[in-house]
């Protein structure tokens, strides 16, 4: 197993997982807030097409959490606005 | 980096393993790009874990030994975890450009397959709301289940692999909710019976229902979704639909994920790049025209672009693995096999327009937008923005509209929004092709453009 944080708390998850299924086993569905209207908004086509499932990764906004592998210790953060 | 090969295939699904392990057995050196991690593409889309991934998918079997096959040729090169994010002609070459430098060929077969076709409703934005892709993809290549209470809905035969397979991993799938009436596979139930496997195969899937005591609900749609208070999907209303798909009658049932899907629309947005002869097919998806060889139409000469599987017509996976195996032979002048490949491609296809006709998309859909619903979700443009652009600015036209409200111009770049507002805008066949152009085929940073030394 590998662990990361998403706001602060830590997760563990198996090798290979995309951070959005890390989220969804864990019980998170909100990967963002969107920059308009602060709707959240999570994982929608799952494959990399949508861009919906936008997360912040080590500091870094937009990555899409469906097609982004966890890597121990990264550190995840609900997206706010882009 | 620059790297040539004598042929790329673009997408490692069934299609393009076909065609390159033909192009290779045929003799040519081939280069074999794919987005994901493991080859294998949305339909064969694994986990590695020999077991979960056997019991997950129909035939694993198959696209194992053909996943095998491909990564043990000697003449294919395997080029994972490669986004493309623009392709040009430049002197007679084809130039794919990614984030580690350029790949080029003169011969480029074009495998790169469909995602999930949807129609905006409200409350469609609220996480929990996904599409059947989505969940599947979870399933099948995170062995995670996308919720615990789940509606799959929509229309289409996928819905049924989606729904079974989430119910034989432990989901509690509330209901099977399929817009198309009980009995309208009648429509085209000759050309059904020709195809005994594909019958079998639906009938598992039925039988596997039935042990998850899964409901299913015909001539029904999913037509509201609504928000819990940590603002994630809680419950959605579900309508009685009439024979034209307006309201009769709605209930609510509650859930944690509600997938939602309405067959698929082909990925052209390279193709349209290479500036192929694009067409528009009964449904209003835009395809790439292919010759007898599985050769697209282009201006120039020097070069050979070929499409294979969903970009030339939603037809599964069957269908695209014929079709790559005919692009990998002609794209390696052999004629071995050929004619029963053919003669194969034909059935198949006849086969794949059979089932368009049992589940058509009806314009009632329109009818349970609300002013408030999101269209574009990218740029958060609701359809009383798009009114009102119609109204205020007497917008006919989709461009006029993309124009006027950013809709479709957020990152997705409208591979989401933009067939459901040629719909709503009842755009021209060429409008809709126009359309489906995205000249950055993948967002990237003008940093990474000038690390490149592009700019």
């Amino acid at each position: 197993m590998i662990t990361f944080t998403f706001e602060g708390v830590p997760l563990q998850v198996e090798p290979g997982a995309s951070i959005a299924a890390a989220l969804i086993a864990h019980g998170e569905r909100v990967t963002r807030l969107t920059r308009v209207n602060s709707q959240p908004r999570g994982i929608f086509c799952g494959i990399g097409v949508c861009f919906d499932c936008l997360i912040e990764v080590d500091g870094e906004p937009n990555q899409r959490s469906c097609i982004t592998t966890v890597k121990e210790g990264m550190v995840v953060k609900v997206q706010h606005g882009s | 980096m620059e790297v040539r090969y004598q042929v790329i295939v673009l997408g490692g699904g069934p299609a393009g393993l076909n065609a390159a392990k033909y192009a290779a057995n045929s003799g040519c050196e081939v280069g074999l790009i794919d987005a994901g991690t493991r080859l294998g593409g949305q339909y064969w889309r694994h986990t590695g874990r020999e077991e979960f991934d056997q019991s997950v998918h129909h035939n694993f079997d198959q696209g194992s030994l053909l996943m095998d096959a491909v990564r043990a040729n000697p003449r294919i090169t395997i080029h994972g975890d490669t986004t493309i994010w623009s392709v040009s002609v430049i002197n007679d070459e084809i130039v794919l450009r990614t984030k580690d430098g350029a790949l080029i060929t003169q011969r480029l077969i074009l495998a790169t397959g469909a995602y999930d076709r949807t129609l905006p409703f409200p409350g469609w934005d609220i996480p929990g709301v996904m599409t059947p892709g989505a969940a599947q993809s979870l399933l099948k290549g995170q062995g995670v289940l996308a919720g615990k209470r789940i509606i799959v809905a929509g229309t289409g035969p996928f819905l049924l692999p989606v729904s079974s397979g989430l119910s034989s991993h432990g989901a509690k799938v509330v209901g099977l909710i399929e817009a198309s009436g009980k009995y309208s596979w009648a429509k085209s139930s000759l050309e059904l019976l020709r195809n005994p496997a594909k019958a079998f195969e639906a009938l598992g899937y039925l039988l596997e229902l039935r042990r998850g005591k899964v409901e299913m609900r015909f001539r029904q749609a999913i037509i509201a979704a609504h928000p819990g208070t940590d603002g994630a999907l809680e419950s959605v209303t579900i309508a009685n639909i009439d024979s034209e798909w307006k309201i009769r009658s709605t209930y609510k049932l509650s859930c944690d994920v509600a997938a939602v899907g309405w067959g698929f629309t082909a990925d052209t947005a390279i193709a349209s790049s290479l500036g192929l002869t694009l067409e528009v097919d009964a449904e209003g998806s835009v395809t790439v025209v292919v010759d007898d060889d599985q050769r697209a139409t282009q201006s120039n000469g020097a070069i050979q672009i070929y499409a294979v599987g969903e970009l030339t017509g939603i037809g599964g996976s069957d269908l695209a693995l014929v079709e790559g195996a005919v692009a990998g032979l002609a794209v390696a002048d052999s004629t071995r096999d050929l004619k029963l490949l053919r003669k194969r491609r034909r059935k198949l296809r006849r086969f794949a327009q059979a089932l368009t006709k049992v589940y058509p998309l009806l314009p009632g859909w329109k009818s349970w937008l609300s002013a408030e619903t999101t269209i574009c979700r990218c740029e958060e443009i609701s359809y009383s923005d798009i009114n009102r652009a119609r109204e205020e600015f007497d917008a006919h036209d989709a461009r006029s509209i993309k124009l006027l409200t950013r809709c479709g111009m957020g990152l997705c770049q409208g591979r989401i929004c933009g067939r459901s507002i040629a719909d709503i805008m009842n755009s021209t066949p060429q409008e809709r092709i126009n359309s489906a152009a995205r000249p950055i085929l993948t967002p990237i940073t003008l940093g990474e453009v000038a690390q490149e030394g592009l700019l």
